[in-house]
């Protein structure tokens, strides 16, 4: 009686399931492309998001690394960990030997004395009288632009001088000051041994760099200065390093180790540890970004499940004449699970073009947050416009979440159907 | 071929049981062309439907083709569907996207069968049920009838043991009814297929070969005529 090729137990090929399954997609086009529309909106922000988050960390990575720690550094013990009060007490006593073994292998390296000051402008020249509190450094006016990129970011006037009773101030501070080269500052601080000291300096070069920190409230004056008023006798309180790539690896540090190691009382300091608080913001953001995520796929679970919902409760009657026929639960599973998928897919598709774009516009022309900075206490390290970058990765990654995700979804509602029997579906109008 | 053995089948209407069969037997034999006939809730749906294995006796057994019904897993079930059994509903119940070559074909994917020999079945099925030249419609753009035919072709496409048939002339006019009725017993005396349909149609009735009377759950008369 039975005629036919037939095998027990065939498995239904993937293929006709998913032409199935895209035939489905096409019954209800507008409902397909709202759903789909709601994933490519999630997906868009989401890549759009990264590549700022992105542009952001390296952006600021940059600028730490290029004006305000270099790659690498080595301090005293400790010194690190209270960097808030940048205490004279811990301090490198013997820096020309450490900066010479760095030379002998090669690896640029500047000593920095950094200390917190006082600065007093007076009425004439300055447009009124007035005091702020800011932090300097005394830099090796030599050495200091192997390492930093400080003295290429003179806009006006210039470097100083080695031994000169100069500073170089940031554009920002300049123009509040109402300072112009050539004017006098005081700065009030406290000797290495806690004595008040006053220096008075003139300004001879005013920078513009993309750390806001160092425009804001840095200034720069020759180590020897700082040595003299500060009573350092040599020392210094860090030694900053230039080293190969963008961000050094682990073998990149490793002469700078080896040197250090023949030194006592002097800390290693990585690039990782000397951005610590910046990675720790990035995770807060990263984890915002997470949550925002979180918040996009759950729109897009709703949509997709609830499209999905409806587009089985709709054919359910169909559902039954496909179990009747010998259709297992698991190729109806499937079947629902590639439409929905294929949502998805349409979605992740619109998503990362749409995120292109956006991300195209934020390589190209950058989020422009300087007016909402210009007043503002500043944290980060950005000079107030945001440029993105690309990250194919992160774009593929978010496209097959996306369709992952929707055919996860479908499961919900097709399993609620295939728990019915089968002659229920069938009656079903 | 197929033993009905003492099948009771009660229902939950509301609050109300409702005994649909109650303690039917018959035996079905190859090549037969046999109506299930009675009044509404007379229990010939319910009768085909666990004859078909999509629905479960709650006393009584079944044998098809030598193989106990009873204990039998979803799988096993849906495995002696896919392979001995074809359908045919009352509204037809065609995928709306796909073609009717489509429709039909599909019984063979989910046997696996090669693409040579689904394509070389599926065009002969369907000229054989009237329908050459329509293979790449859709259901939207055949008649009630056509469509009809495209679900006798899906349900013979596997060469099933048994093809079961719901009411399957209800939703179409009487002279297109009739076509497919001879349409069914046609294929029924050249292929030997074995059809099994419920009607409460006298015009339907007619044509069955065998007549068996459902009553109430109860079989009332089961006479076999010449067609």
């Amino acid at each position: 009686m039975l005629g036919g090729r037939r095998t027990r137990g065939e498995r239904m090929p993937r293929g006709f399931l998913i032409a199935l399954a895209a035939k489905n997609l096409a019954r209800h086009k507008r409902r397909t492309l709202i759903t789909a529309s709601a994933i490519a909106f999630g997906v868009a922000i989401f890549v759009a998001m990264s590549s700022l988050l992105e542009g952001f960390a390296a952006e600021n990575n940059r600028n730490v690394s290029r004006y305000e720690t270099g790659d690498a550094a080595a301090t005293a013990p400790g010194y690190w960990d209270e960097r808030e009060t940048l205490p004279l007490d811990r301090v490198i006593e013997t820096p020309q030997e450490i900066l010479e073994a760095l030379e002998r292998e090669g690896i640029p390296a500047a000593p920095r004395v950094a200390f917190r000051g006082e600065l007093i402008v007076r009425y004439d020249p300055f447009p009124e009288d007035g005091s702020i509190q800011r932090t300097f450094y005394g830099i090796d006016v030599e050495r200091d632009p192997e390492v930093f990129g400080l003295s290429e970011a003179i806009v006006e006037g210039r470097f100083p001088h080695a031994g000169q009773e100069e500073v170089v101030i940031g554009r920002w501070l300049a123009e509040r000051l109402g300072a112009e080269i050539g004017y006098p500052i005081s700065v009030t601080t406290r000797t290495r041994d806690g004595f008040h000291q006053i220096m008075d300096l003139e300004i001879v070069g005013i920078f513009n760099t993309s750390n806001p920190i160092l425009n804001r409230y840095q200034a720069f004056l020759p180590i020897g200065v700082a040595d003299e008023y500060l009573e350092m006798r040599g020392a210094v309180t860090s030694i900053h390093m230039s080293l190969p790539g963008t961000l050094p690896s682990e073998a990149d540090t490793e002469p700078v180790r080896e040197v250090l190691s023949d030194f006592d009382h002097v800390e290693f300091l990585s690039f990782e540890r000397l951005n610590e608080e910046f990675a720790e913001i990035m995770e807060m953001e990263n984890a915002s970004n997470a949550i925002i995520l979180l918040l996009l796929g759950l729109i897009a679970v709703v949509g997709i499940s609830n499209t999905m919902l409806m587009s089985v409760l709709e054919r359910e009657n169909e559902i039954g004449m496909m179990r009747a026929m010998g259709f297992r639960n698991g190729e109806i599973r499937s079947m629902f699970a590639y439409e929905a998928a294929g949502i998805g897919l349409i979605g992740a598709i619109g998503g990362v073009a749409l995120g292109s774009v956006l991300v195209w516009l934020s390589v190209s022309y950058g989020l422009d947050y300087g007016v909402l900075m210009d007043g503002a206490e500043m944290d980060f390290r950005f000079d107030g416009v945001l440029y993105g970058v690309w990250n194919v990765p992160t774009m593929v990654a978010s496209a097959a979440f996306a369709v992952v995700l929707a055919g996860v979804v479908a499961i919900v509602p097709t399993r609620r159907i295939l728990r019915r029997s089968i002659t229920d579906s069938l009656r079903h109008a | 071929m197929i033993t009905v053995h003492e099948v009771h089948k009660d229902y939950i209407d509301g609050e109300t049981r409702v005994h649909a069969l109650r303690g039917v037997s018959m035996d079905i034999d190859s090549g037969e062309f046999l109506s299930i006939a009675g009044p509404s809730g007379s229990g010939k749906t319910t009768l085909l439907n666990i004859i078909g294995c999509i629905d479960t006796a709650d006393a009584g057994d079944i044998d098809i083709d030598g193989e106990r019904v009873a204990g039998r897993s979803k799988r096993e079930l849906t495995e002696m569907r896919r392979q001995k059994i074809g359908f045919v509903f009352q509204n037809f119940n065609l995928i709306p996207v796909l073609t009717a070559y489509e429709n039909v074909s599909m019984s063979l994917s989910l046997l696996g069968v090669s693409q040579e020999e689904t394509q070389e079945r599926t065009m002969g099925l369907l000229a054989e049920v009237g329908l050459e030249g329509m293979e790449h419609r859709r259901p939207s753009r055949l008649s009630g009838g056509q469509q009809q035919r495209v679900a006798v072709a899906r349900a013979l496409i596997k060469d099933p043991l048994i093809v079961l048939a719901d009411e399957p002339t209800a939703n179409l006019d009487s002279e297109t009814g009739e076509a497919i009725l001879e349409l069914m017993k046609d294929v029924n005396r050249r292929r030997g297929t074995t059809f099994v349909f419920s009607t409460h149609d006298h015009m339907v009735m007619d044509y069955a070969a065998r007549l068996c009377r459902l009553h109430d759950g109860l079989i009332e008369s089961d006479e076999r005529r010449s067609a």
